[in-house]
C-alpha cells in the first residue's frame, strides 16, 4: 500500500486540511515540517482513525474528543467529522509466465458526528471504500477486510509510529513484560500466526469429536472411562490456558503499577528534599542490576564449560591417544596426507600441467589434457574416500591432540577461573544487597506520610504482582501434569482401540489429528524462530549502520538482538548487556527503535508506508543524518513529521530523497513564535507549500527572524 | 576434507532411552529463563556428549541400545554448530574398535557413541545429584575429581 492523499474535516485541530504524499519510488520520502503543537500527532491519530476506527485512538477512543476544542456552538451542536485517505494498491498476477503488475487507487472515507458538550458523545463511525477509476468511484463492500489485509491492525504501531512512544519497546521504565508483549505481538502479527493458531484449535476440536466416537465404541468399559476422562481434560486444558493468559496479563499490569509507584516515590523524595537518599537508592539499584548482569554472564560461562571442547578433550585424552597412535602409523606409512587430488586440482586451476603443457580451456590439446586430469581426479576421489577422511581427521584434530599431550588440563584451568569470578561477584552482590536493604530501612523511617503512603501502595501492588506470578507458576505446573496424564491416557486408549473390532478406523482418524497437530505446532515454532532471527539480524544491521558514525557509542555498542523471549538486548564489549536507559544516549535509543520498526516492516514483505512522528528527536550531527539516510533506504514509503530542529543539518538528504515537502503552522503561535499574524482566530493547522529550505508570510518563525537579524548585523 | 564429509552424522538421529528423558528435561536449559545452576547443560546434545566422554573415560563398555525403548532427542545436524565433535566421534570410534576404516560408516560410529552415552548417562546423573550443592556445582566437582584422579594416577 502507498498513501497518496489525506483530507480531514473537523478532526481536532485539523479543521480543513489536505495532505499529499510522495508515491515516487525514486523519491519516496515525504516531509511534513511542523513545529510542536502544529498538528503532527493529530495527523498520526487522524490517519489511524480513518483506517482502523475508534480502536486506533488513545484509550480506544473512550473519552477522546474528536471535534475542535474551540468549536463555536453557533455553527451547530453536532459536529460532522470526516477523514479521507486515498491510497494505491499494487497486485501481481501471472500471465503466460510473465508477472503482470496492476495498480489500483482507492478512497476510504470515515465519518462520525460528535456532540459539543462536556461528554463529547460520538455516533458510531461509518466507513466507505471506493475504487477510483477514470469515470468515477465504485463502492466496495467490507472495507475493513481490505484494510486488514493490506495494513494488519496488529502492526498499526509499526506503520504509524510516534517517535517518543516507540521507545517503550526498549525503555527501562516500562515493565519488562510490557516490552516483551509489545515486541512479541508485533512479530507474531507480522508472521500471520493467527492462521496457524486457528488451525490448531480446529484440529483439536476434531480430535475431541473422534475421542467421543471412541467413548461410544467402548460403552461401559475401560475405554469409555478413559475417553470420558480425556474429554474432561480437554475442557480443563482450555480453562487452564485461559487462566494462564489472565495471570500473565494481571502480572504485567501490577508490574507496571509497581514501576509507576517507584517513579512517584522518586519524585516525592526529590520534592521532600531527600535527594541524597534518592540518589543513593538509585545508585544501589543500578549497582545491583550491574552485578546481576555480570553474575548472569558468569553463570553462562560456567554452563558453557559443559559444552566446551576442553572438557571433551580432557576426558577423552586416553582414548583419543590410542586412536591417534593408529593415525600416526598411517602417517608413518605415507598414507597420510592424501595429496593427489589437491595437486591435480591445483594444476587445473593454474591451467599448466606438471609437464609444462598448457591446460587452457580454449586450446584443443589443453582441453583434452584437462579432461584426462579431471578423470584422474574423479577416479582418485572414489578410491581415496576413506583416506581423505582420515587425512582431514589427522590434520584437523592433531593440533588439539598436541595440546592434550601436555598433560595439563585446560578445563580445570577454565573451571578455576569461572569459580573465582562467580565467587567474587557473589560477594559483591551480597554486599550491594545489604546496602540496599539498609537504605530501604532509612526510607521506612522517614516521617513523610506521602512517601509512606506510596510505599504501602507499592507493597500492596507488589504482593498482588507476586500472587499472580505464583498463580502463573501453579497453572503452568498443572498444565504440565495434565499434558503428562493425557499422554498416558491416550496411549492406553489407543491400545484398547487396537483390541476393538471397530477401533481401527477411529484409531486411524486419531492418528491423523495427532500428526496434523504436531506438524502445525512445529511449523508455528519454526516460523517464529526463523522470522524472529531474520528481524533480529536486520534490526542489528540497520542499528549498527545508523549509529556507526558516532564514535562514542560505536566504542561501547557491539551488537543488538531480539532474544527468544522477545527482549530487545544491546551488547557491549565482552558480550555484556547494556542498559538502554543508562548506557545508550538518546540518539542510540531512537536509532534502535527505528531499526526495529524498519526491520519488522521489511521482513513482513508488506509494501506499507512508515509514517513516523519526530523520528530524529534527541539526535544530532552525523548520527541524525545516518538515521535519516538509512530509514529512507529501508522503507518503501516514508512519511516523516519533522520539526525545524530535526531538519537542521539534514537538508541535503531531504533535497535528494523527498518527493513532497510542505509546512504546517498553528496560527495560535502568533505572536510568541510566529512573525506575522496569520489572521485566523481559530486554532487549526494551516498548510503552506514552503519546503525545508524556505518560509513565507505564514510560516516564518520568530527564532528564524531573529537569526536573520543577527546575520544581517 | 570435501564438504560432503563435513558432518557425516547430519542425517542420523540421536536416540535416548525413554527412562532418561526426564533427566534431559531437568538438566538441559529449555529457555533463556532457565535456572542455570539447576540445568547446567545449554542443550540436550551437551548432556548426551558428556555422557559419551564420561563412559569413555571410565572405560565403560557401550550398552546395547536395541534393548531399550528409545526416543529421538535431536538429529546429527546439531554437530554442524560444533564441528570438532565430528572429529571426536570419529576418534572415539577408532580408539574403541582399533579400526580406522570405521570412519566411512557414520551409522556404526553413531551406534557406538549412543551405546557409550547410555552407559555413561547413569554416571553423569549421579554426578549431578551427588553432593550438597546445586547440580552445576555437584557436576563441576565430580568432573574436577575425575580429571585430577586420573592425573594423579
Amino acid at each position: 500500500m502507498k498513501l497518496l492523499r489525506a483530507e480531514f474535516q473537523n478532526f481536532r485541530m485539523l479543521r480543513d486540511l489536505e495532505l499529499n504524499f510522495s508515491s515516487d519510488p525514486e523519491k519516496k520520502l515525504t516531509v511534513i515540517r511542523a513545529a510542536n503543537e502544529s498538528g503532527k500527532t493529530t495527523i498520526l491519530h487522524g490517519l489511524q482513525w480513518a483506517l482502523y476506527g475508534d480502536a486506533a485512538l488513545p484509550g480506544k477512543g473512550e473519552g477522546f474528543r474528536l471535534h475542535p476544542i474551540d468549536w463555536n456552538a453557533s455553527e451547530g451542536k453536532r459536529v460532522p467529522i470526516t477523514a479521507t485517505v486515498e491510497f494505491e494498491l499494487t497486485t501481481y498476477r501471472r500471465v503466460s509466465g510473465d508477472v503482470r503488475e496492476t495498480r489500483r487507487r482507492y478512497r476510504l472515507v470515515r465519518s462520525a458526528f460528535e456532540d459539543v458538550d462536556s461528554q463529547a458523545r460520538r455516533s458510531a463511525s461509518t466507513v466507505k471504500l471506493f475504487a477510483l477509476n477514470e469515470t468515477g468511484a465504485s463502492p466496495i463492500d467490507a472495507p475493513e477486510a481490505v484494510i486488514n489485509d493490506e495494513l494488519p491492525p496488529e502492526l498499526r504501531e509499526v506503520f504509524f509510529t510516534d517517535g517518543d512512544r516507540a521507545l517503550s519497546f526498549i525503555e527501562a521504565d516500562v515493565a519488562l513484560s510490557t516490552k516483551r508483549e509489545r515486541v512479541q505481538r508485533a512479530i507474531r502479527s507480522l508472521l500471520g500466526l493467527g492462521v496457524i493458531d486457528d488451525a490448531i484449535k480446529h484440529v483439536r476440536k476434531s480430535a475431541s469429536e473422534v475421542n467421543r466416537k471412541a467413548k461410544q465404541v467402548g460403552s461401559g468399559s475401560e475405554l469409555n472411562r478413559i475417553a470420558s476422562r480425556l474429554e474432561e481434560m480437554e475442557n480443563d486444558r482450555e480453562k487452564f490456558e485461559a487462566d494462564l493468559e489472565d495471570a500473565k496479563q494481571q502480572f504485567g499490569a501490577f508490574d507496571e503499577k509497581v514501576d509507576d509507584i517507584d517513579r512517584k516515590i522518586a519524585a516525592a523524595l526529590q520534592k521532600g528534599d531527600k535527594e541524597k537518599l534518592q540518589k543513593d537508592l538509585d545508585q544501589a539499584k543500578r549497582e545491583i542490576k550491574r552485578l546481576d548482569d555480570q553474575l548472569a554472564t558468569a553463570n553462562k560461562e560456567h554452563s558453557a564449560l559443559f559444552r566446551s571442547r576442553s572438557i571433551a578433550t580432557d576426558l577423552l585424552a586416553p582414548l583419543l591417544g590410542r586412536a591417534f597412535e593408529k593415525l600416526e602409523e598411517l602417517h608413518d606409512q605415507g598414507k597420510i596426507p592424501n595429496t593427489t587430488i589437491p595437486v591435480l586440482q591445483d594444476r587445473l586451476s593454474a591451467e599448466i600441467c606438471i609437464c609444462g603443457e598448457t591446460l587452457e580451456s580454449g586450446d584443443p590439446g589443453g582441453e583434452k589434457r584437462r579432461a584426462h586430469i579431471q578423470k584422474l581426479i574423479d577416479d582418485s576421489q572414489r578410491a581415496d574416500e576413506i583416506q581423505e577422511i582420515i587425512t582431514d581427521l589427522y590434520y584437523g584434530a592433531k593440533p588439539r591432540q598436541a595440546d592434550g599431550d601436555s598433560g595439563s588440563s585446560v578445563w580445570l584451568e577454565e573451571y578455576k577461573a569461572v569459580v573465582e569470578r562467580r565467587d567474587g561477584l557473589q560477594t559483591l552482590r551480597d554486599e550491594a544487597g545489604r546496602k540496599f536493604r539498609a537504605l530501604e530501612m532509612q526510607l521506612d523511617e522517614l516521617p513523610d506520610t506521602d512517601i509512606q503512603g506510596l510505599r504501602e501502595t507499592r507493597r500492596q501492588y507488589k504482593d498482588q504482582r507476586d500472587r499472580h506470578l505464583s498463580r502463573q507458576s501453579s497453572i503452568e505446573t498443572q498444565l504440565t501434569g495434565l499434558r503428562r496424564e493425557r499422554e498416558d491416557l491416550e496411549a492406553n486408549r489407543d491400545r484398547l482401540l487396537r483390541e476393538q473390532k471397530k477401533g481401527a478406523r477411529i484409531l486411524a482418524e486419531l492418528e491423523v489429528t495427532q500428526d496434523v497437530t504436531k506438524v502445525l505446532q512445529s511449523a508455528y515454532e519454526r516460523i517464529t524462530n526463523e522470522e524472529l532471527h531474520k528481524v533480529s539480524e536486520l534490526m542489528n544491521n540497520i542499528f549498527i549502520e545508523m549509529i556507526g558514525a558516532d564514535p562514542e557509542q560505536g566504542a561501547i555498542i557491539r551488537h543488538a538482538e531480539i532474544s527468544r523471549e522477545f527482549d530487545i538486548i544491546v551488547y557491549g564489549p565482552n558480550d555484556r548487556t547494556l542498559n538502554p536507559d543508562r548506557d545508550l544516549n538518546g540518539a542510540s535509543r531512537r536509532a534502535l527503535t527505528l531499526a526495529f520498526i524498519l526491520a519488522l516492516t521489511k521482513v513482513s514483505e508488506v509494501e506499507a508506508p512508515n509514517v513516523i512522528d519526530t523520528p530524529l528527536g534527541m539526535t544530532s550531527g552525523y548520527v541524525k543524518r545516518s538515521i535519516l539516510r538509512t530509514a529512507v533506504r529501508e522503507s518503501s514509503q516514508l512519511v516523516l513529521f519533522l520539526t525545524h530542529d530535526e531538519i537542521a543539518g539534514c537538508e541535503e538528504i531531504i533535497d535528494e530523497a523527498a518527493g513532497v515537502v510542505f509546512t504546517l503552522t498553528n496560527p495560535a503561535h502568533y505572536p510568541k513564535m510566529l512573525v506575522n499574524d496569520p489572521g485566523v482566530a481559530e486554532r487549526k493547522a494551516l498548510r503552506c507549500e514552503c519546503d525545508h529550505r524556505s518560509e513565507c508570510q505564514l510560516c516564518q518563525r520568530r527564532a528564524d527572524a531573529q537569526a536573520e537579524l543577527e546575520m544581517a548585523s | 576434507m570435501a564438504d560432503r564429509y563435513f558432518n557425516p552424522f547430519q542425517a542420523i538421529d540421536i536416540n535416548v532411552p525413554v527412562e532418561f528423558h526426564e533427566a534431559f528435561t531437568r538438566y538441559c536449559q529449555r529457555s533463556a529463563d532457565a535456572v542455570i545452576d539447576q540445568s547446567p547443560f545449554p542443550r540436550m546434545v551437551d548432556l548426551w556428549f558428556l555422557s559419551v566422554c564420561v563412559a569413555a573415560r571410565l572405560g565403560l563398555e557401550p550398552a546395547d541400545t536395541t534393548k531399550y525403548d528409545t526416543r529421538k532427542i535431536i538429529d546429527g545436524s546439531i554437530f554442524g554448530s560444533d564441528p570438532w565433535r565430528v572429529h571426536q566421534l570419529m576418534l572415539i570410534a577408532i580408539g574403541k574398535t582399533g579400526d580406522v576404516h570405521i570412519v566411512s560408516e557414520p551409522r556404526k560410529m553413531m551406534t557406538l557413541a549412543s551405546g557409550l552415552a547410555v552407559a555413561g548417562l547413569p554416571k553423569v546423573i549421579e554426578m549431578l545429584k551427588d553432593g550438597d550443592a546445586e547440580p552445576i556445582w555437584n557436576l563441576s566437582d565430580a568432573v574436577d575429581s575425575l580429571l585430577r584422579k586420573e592425573k594423579a594416577a
